[in-house]
């Protein structure tokens, strides 16, 4: 005895990551604003 | 925006040693990369878990407009590609 993957014109999950001050910011409060452009990559402090 | 999983204080870091005024944010806890679906693992190591290079586009409304996800980091989109997007996400 015991399931999701994002695609475009899906509401964006919302979530609260940590700016450089160490502050909290929501996602959902800069799209607010308009349209937001996030990219990823893998880290600081490297060519990638 | 950038996102990744480094700690706030090594994006902040970074951001002063490239004299950078772009808004770089943490996803320490590995929150939101795995839900976009963007997030590398290694099954043979635990604690192998970064972000891929991947590009979103999210309208005003909160609905996603635009995803790419790269097969490599090394590879990056043209600006103008992620330009024109944006033009169509903005009405």
């Amino acid at each position: 005895f015991a399931a999701v993957a994002l695609e475009v014109g899906q509401k964006a999950p919302d979530f609260s990551l940590n700016g450089t001050d160490g502050k909290p910011v929501k996602l959902s409060d800069l799209t607010a604003k308009g349209p937001v452009v996030i990219y990823t990559f893998i880290a600081a402090f490297t060519p990638t | 925006m950038g996102v990744s999983t480094d700690h706030h204080l090594a994006l902040a870091a970074w951001q002063k040693d490239q004299k950078s005024k772009q808004l770089l944010l943490s996803d320490f806890r590995r929150q939101m990369l795995p839900a976009y679906d963007a997030m590398q693992t290694d099954q043979a190591s635990p604690v192998y878990r970064y972000a891929k290079r991947a590009y979103f586009i999210i309208d005003k409304s909160g609905t996603v407009k635009f995803i790419k996800v790269m097969d490599s980091p090394l590879n990056l989109l043209e600006p103008a590609e992620v330009l024109a997007a944006v033009k169509a996400a903005a009405p």
